[in-house]
């Protein structure tokens, strides 16, 4: 080369190494250029799917909202299902279910507001508690759903699945006959006939009597005293004579528990009786369970004793202690279901504030014998909405409603005989919700003046 | 040379480098919390792999349903020690994706645009 020629050695070396370099220089640059381009496709890209991402996590969240709130508009339907079933299954107890939330959101809210006393510390912090509540309350009479319509329903003494005044009147018009039979007889074989006619006036007058007693008995609105007891009893001697066999068109149950007494014909049978037929055994209990649920009542021996005379002499109203049971066990399948359901954690006093309204103050009530302590504010509310809404009430008919002066005097007496809460009551009139409630459900002729002062 | 497996787990994919067939596959997620030093074993495999270890004949198959930046990074490194090899052998890529997944097709595309000499397939399932 001709230039190696005018230049040095070192020069030459010199060169070299600076070819190298800026060959090695290029070839880092070349790379460094790549590696930026590539960062920043990398970055793009990145920050393309960050916003894609959070795009789509948005529309995700959107959705799940949507659908949060169909489930709570399903979860509420379907309360007010469970509700409207119960209220539809009797119509003793009409829109029981779905009156008793109205006036139990509205204590609570005058709670809320109220600062006083007790309620110093009560408030519906949120959505949620309020929820927790409505649906507590909703849901209050749920375990109605498995309690025998005949029970619910009972509106005699006598009623099973139908009333059997029915039966015992034949059973009187048949010995009305025999007395006939009796006096034909007696002129037959001669006697003075009007003298038989008097007898058979009086005897048939006396049966007339008797009858009206029973049936008098039967409707429940008395109570019985002793005495009357006695007289029942003493009717229930009379005897007729059954001619045909009374194990026949029976299904095999009731034929097993009829085929355990005398049945041959002709049979002398007392006009009213109590019969080991008519005791329905206790099958299949829980004892365990029960005691488990920590449920105190006590449990009657038999299912059902449908005893004529037993249900008869029964004190007052029209269900004997084993039926008054049953009613009860509403509220312990109340628990049960209640506590059976996966309540999310913000629900979880559901079952506490729903089971707990038939309690008292005072260890009295039923099923868990709770005193005030155990029971919380809202559980104390929906007792007083219950007894208040049962109260005023004008569609059962077994029932007049009761005038607002009347429902808030009995509620006074609860209160009492610590049934009720006092706080509840007194601020259930001080706020105004009794007057509210009033104008919203009761008819105008219930409502009549209230002297509140006189309870507060 | 021994194959090199790799299962998957909730962040990073299942890896299987089978020396003998000439497959190298990656298939699942790729969001490790260290993406270099999840990546390492596989790299210097591959780097001792195609120091005259590997057949003629090399198939990649890569399904990636999700990545994070870094191993995007990671991905070209290692289509960069492809690149180097792809005179001494045949490869051919497979970048596979859901034909939803446009993340993942993009950065497909990248690869193509970035590595014009080496044959990547775009498959779409």
């Amino acid at each position: 080369m001709k230039s190696s020629t005018i230049m040095s050695e070192g020069d030459s070396v010199l060169i070299h190494e600076i070819e190298e370099l800026q060959s090695s220089f290029d070839k880092t640059t070349k790379k460094l250029i790549k590696d930026i381009k590539r960062q920043n496709k990398i970055m793009t890209r990145s920050d393309k799917r960050q916003k894609r991402e959070y795009d789509e996590l948005q529309n995700r969240l959107k959705e799940v909202q949507k659908l949060q709130l169909a489930q709570k508009e399903l979860l509420d339907s379907f309360i007010k299902l469970i509700a409207g079933a119960i209220d539809a299954k009797s119509h003793y107890t009409g829109g029981h279910c779905e009156r008793v939330p109205q006036l139990s959101m509205m204590l609570a809210k005058a709670a809320h507001d109220a600062h006083d006393g007790i309620f110093e510390s009560f408030c519906i912090a949120n959505e949620d508690e309020q929820r927790e509540l409505e649906i507590a309350s909703w849901l209050h009479d749920c375990g109605k759903v498995v309690t025998p319509e005949y029970v619910v329903d009972k509106a005699t003494k006598l009623e099973t699945i139908y009333n059997r005044i029915h039966e015992i009147r034949t059973r009187f018009e048949v010995i009305h006959r025999d007395l006939t039979i009796e006096a034909l007889q007696k002129k037959l074989a001669g006697d003075d006939e009007s003298e038989v006619d008097a007898w058979l006036a009086k005897e048939h007058q006396e049966l007339v009597e008797e009858f009206k007693i029973v049936a008098r008995a039967n409707i429940g609105a008395e109570f019985m005293k002793d005495e009357d007891k006695a007289k029942i009893h003493q009717i229930a001697t009379r005897t007729w004579v059954r001619n045909f066999d009374d194990t026949l068109g029976l299904a095999h149950e009731e034929k097993k528990r009829v085929l355990a007494e005398k049945t041959t014909t002709p049979q002398v049978e007392k006009l009213l009786s109590d019969k080991q037929r008519d005791i329905i055994p206790r099958e299949h209990f829980d004892y365990e369970e029960y005691e488990r649920m920590g449920f105190k009542t006590k449990v009657p021996k038999f299912l059902y004793n449908r005893g004529e005379l037993y249900n008869i002499c029964i004190n007052a109203g029209t269900l004997s202690y084993e039926e008054r049971f049953k009613i009860q066990e509403h509220i312990h399948m109340t628990i049960r279901m209640l506590e059976r359901l996966p309540f999310p954690e913000y629900l979880k006093n559901v079952p506490l504030f729903a089971g707990a309204h038939h309690e008292t103050l005072i260890g009295t009530g039923y099923p868990r014998e709770l005193t005030k302590d155990d029971m919380p504010i809202p559980s104390r509310i929906m007792a007083v909405a219950d007894v208040f809404e049962a109260l005023t009430a004008s569609d059962r008919p077994y029932k007049e409603p009761k005038t607002l002066s009347q429902s808030i005097k009995i509620l006074s007496f609860m209160v009492e005989d610590q049934h009720l809460d006092g706080d509840i009551f007194r601020l259930f009139l001080k706020s105004g919700v009794y007057l509210e409630y009033a104008k919203a459900y009761l008819k105008p002729e219930q409502i009549d003046e209230v002297d509140i002062e006189q309870y507060l | 040379m021994e194959n090199l497996i790799i299962e998957e787990t909730k962040y990073t994919p299942r890896i299987v480098l089978d020396a003998n067939e000439g497959i190298i596959e990656l298939k699942g997620k790729s969001y490790p919390e260290n993406t270099f030093e999840f990546y390492k074993p596989m790299m210097e495999w591959l780097e001792e792999y195609f120091d005259g270890n590997a057949p003629e004949k090399i198939v990649v198959n890569i399904e990636i349903i999700y990545f994070n930046s870094s191993s995007s990074k990671l991905f070209f490194d290692f289509f960069d020690l492809l690149d180097e090899a792809k005179d001494e052998h045949q490869i051919e890529i497979n970048w596979i994706y859901d034909e939803e997944n446009d993340s993942a097709e993009e950065a497909g595309e990248d690869f193509i645009e970035d590595f014009e000499d080496l044959t990547i397939n775009l498959v779409s399932k």
